[in-house]
């Protein structure tokens, strides 16, 4: 940590003369995920094409498994590779649709191609069997040892069946994050392994080379697309930024703030309330990418993050040495000011999720008297940032209500009249809204029931 | 769970809805036949199938072997089907003074237009073959595999029956 004479952090130092950042230009919200989604129903609706123009009857029980088969297998194989890009940190959708619906999108969208694949080795099996007048034991056999490229699939399909079994939410509650994060990894070895049995063996692919070329291109573009965000692109960063521990300084029981310091951060151009994915070159936390949220905005030289010990992982993150390189991929999330449509705002946040609020209670634009900071803790000791959040409120005219008490002590304070009593004229703000899961449901509910739309409610919320 | 349930749902009404709106029958279309033969003045070509179907023939894959006589000394004899992954395989031969005069493929896969391209451009090549080598050893046409191998197994049959 480097001080100066007055005993103030360079860190603290620089941010004393800083100035709030430019709100950039708003997008209008929904118009991107709703044609990100078009495009994928779309290209669903062109690969049961390719299958309906190839297939002129369907005769037999066998042909209609058989097809059947087919049809749950084109799907399957053109749900992988958008599966892997929605992960991909493109920017415009890490922008635009938020990490947070992303990683919603992929959740659900991974377990219907688990059951897809499922469907697929049935009917084939199934299918083929009856064709050929063999028993589904022979018939399996058969297809695994004797079809080309179905060796590989056959362990890319086992493989994907044990990550779907880890990532079952009964799995996930029993194993770190860290563990099951690697596990996943190997879906990457799934997918690449399922890829040559469909044009050796798909009927619809076998002898289209239309349809040959647009596989291939979905594939190998793909994989060009994660080599550049998720390897090039961070690799070109670390370059130009040199990120590295400034200062790690504990702010509340259990969490701590992490101080970066690089060169030319404010090319990040990252706003308040997103986060960014940290990788701390340190033996123990080298191959985990972790998002943590800014909490204060981004300098030229210094970069905030304010994370709560979770055990493990986040434990050891309290432990960095200062000048420890870091690796930061972002900015990420779209929990920003450009969400925001009306001109009074209330931040309603409960323990750490106050995090990304201090840091949009400092810099969204908001006249004297809009802004609102609703702050939930259990404890006093709980809250954090405290003189920061009254020097800002001071400053620039905005009110502050720290509600503390444990539910047990005093009941649910998040109610529609308690919200309304701190905040009159509450249906004409928008909120934006940060906290553990439970109480950001019990939150929606109650704003929803003080009349503020649903479009007017901002959160992010990234269990899936 | 209910979110299960539902795509689960739309996804089968939707696979079989798909299925239901292809037409069923294959009467007009497995049962056509292509033959070559040093006796025919007409020949099949690659990018053509004949379309006349064979009285011999029927649509369905059981298995039969039967020789026919005819007022010529020509014989015929049509060996068992073989199955393959896409359909069954029947090959007929015209056997006359101990030498195979003619073969035709009775029953080939055709439900699909790829299908019915791969075997337009196998099934000729295959019956040469065979009547050159005037035996079942034969190679494999690249890219109709499991064809080729119906074919050889069907043609084995025929000439077993034939005791050549």
């Amino acid at each position: 940590m480097t001080t100066v004479a007055d005993g103030r952090s360079a860190y603290d130092q620089s941010t004393s003369h800083r100035r709030p950042s430019e709100p950039p230009p708003a997008i209008p919200p929904g118009a991107l995920p709703a044609a990100v989604l078009t495009l994928i129903w779309a290209g669903a609706a062109a690969v049961l094409g390719l299958w309906w123009v190839n297939t002129s009857t369907v005769s037999g029980t066998g042909a209609w498994l058989t097809d059947a088969g087919r049809i749950t297998g084109l799907l399957a194989g053109y749900a992988a590779p958008l599966l892997v890009l929605l992960m991909a940190r493109l920017p415009f959708l890490e922008r635009g649709v938020g990490a947070d619906r992303l990683t919603r999108w992929h959740a659900m969208g991974g377990r219907y191609m688990v059951g897809l694949v499922l469907a697929h080795v049935v009917l084939i099996i199934w299918g083929y069997a009856l064709t050929d007048g063999k028993g589904l034991m022979g018939e399996t056999v058969d297809i695994v040892f004797n079809y080309p490229d179905m060796l590989k699939a056959t362990i890319g399909t086992l493989l994907l069946l044990g990550v779907a079994a880890v990532s079952a939410r009964a799995a996930r509650r029993r194993m770190r994050y860290e563990t099951w994060y690697y596990l996943h990894l190997a879906t990457y070895l799934s997918v690449a392994l399922g890829f040559a049995h469909q044009l050796s063996n798909g009927a619809d692919l076998v002898s289209q080379p239309l349809a040959r070329v647009a596989w291939y291109g979905l594939y190998l573009g793909t994989i060009a697309v994660l080599g550049w965000y998720r390897l090039f692109v961070p690799f070109l960063a670390d370059r130009r930024h040199r990120l590295t521990v400034a200062e790690v300084r504990p702010e509340g029981p259990g969490t701590v703030s992490v101080i970066l310091t690089g060169r030319r951060l404010d090319e990040l151009k990252a706003e308040s309330g997103q986060f960014f994915r940290l990788q701390f070159l340190t033996p123990g936390l080298r191959w985990a990418s972790n998002p943590y949220s800014l909490s204060a905005p981004v300098t030229s030289r210094y970069m905030r993050f304010t994370v709560k010990d979770l055990g493990g992982h986040s434990a050891a993150v309290a432990r960095l040495r200062p000048g420890t390189r870091v690796r930061a991929e972002g900015p990420y999330g779209a929990f920003t000011a450009a969400r925001r449509r009306s001109r009074k705002v209330l931040l309603l946040g409960a323990g750490v999720g106050i995090t990304p609020l201090r840091a949009l209670f400092e810099t969204l634009p908001a006249a004297p008297g809009d802004l609102t900071l609703v702050y939930r803790a259990s404890r006093p000791e709980d809250l954090l940032f405290r003189s920061e959040l009254e020097a800002i409120a001071t400053a620039r005219g905005a009110r502050i209500h720290y509600v503390i008490g444990a539910r047990r002590e005093v009941g649910e304070p998040l109610t529609s009249d308690n919200l309304k009593r701190y905040v009159p004229d509450l249906a004409q703000h928008d909120v934006f809204l940060c906290g553990p899961d439970a109480m950001t449901a019990t939150a929606v509910s109650a704003l929803r029931a003080a009349g503020v739309p649903r479009r007017r409610i901002h959160h992010e919320s990234f269990t899936f | 769970m209910r979110r299960i349930i539902v795509s689960c749902a739309a996804t089968i009404s939707g696979v079989v809805l798909l299925l239901s709106l292809k037409p069923h029958s294959t009467a007009t279309t497995s049962s056509a036949s292509i033959s070559t033969g040093s006796s025919q003045s007409s020949s099949s070509t690659a990018g053509g199938t004949s379309a006349s179907p064979s009285p011999s023939a029927g649509s369905s894959s059981s298995s039969s072997s039967s020789g026919s006589g005819s007022s010529t000394s020509a014989r015929t004899f049509t060996g068992t089907a073989a199955q393959t992954r896409f359909g069954p395989v029947q090959v007929k031969i015209t056997v006359k003074n101990k030498k195979i005069t003619n073969i035709e493929v009775v029953e080939y896969p055709s439900d699909n237009p790829k299908d019915q391209q791969i075997n337009s451009y196998a099934l000729p090549v295959l019956n040469q073959e065979a009547i050159s080598a005037q035996s079942a050893q034969i190679d494999s046409v690249s890219g109709a595999t499991y064809t080729s191998d119906g074919y050889v197994s069907s043609l084995q049959s025929a000439i077993d029956q034939a005791g050549l």
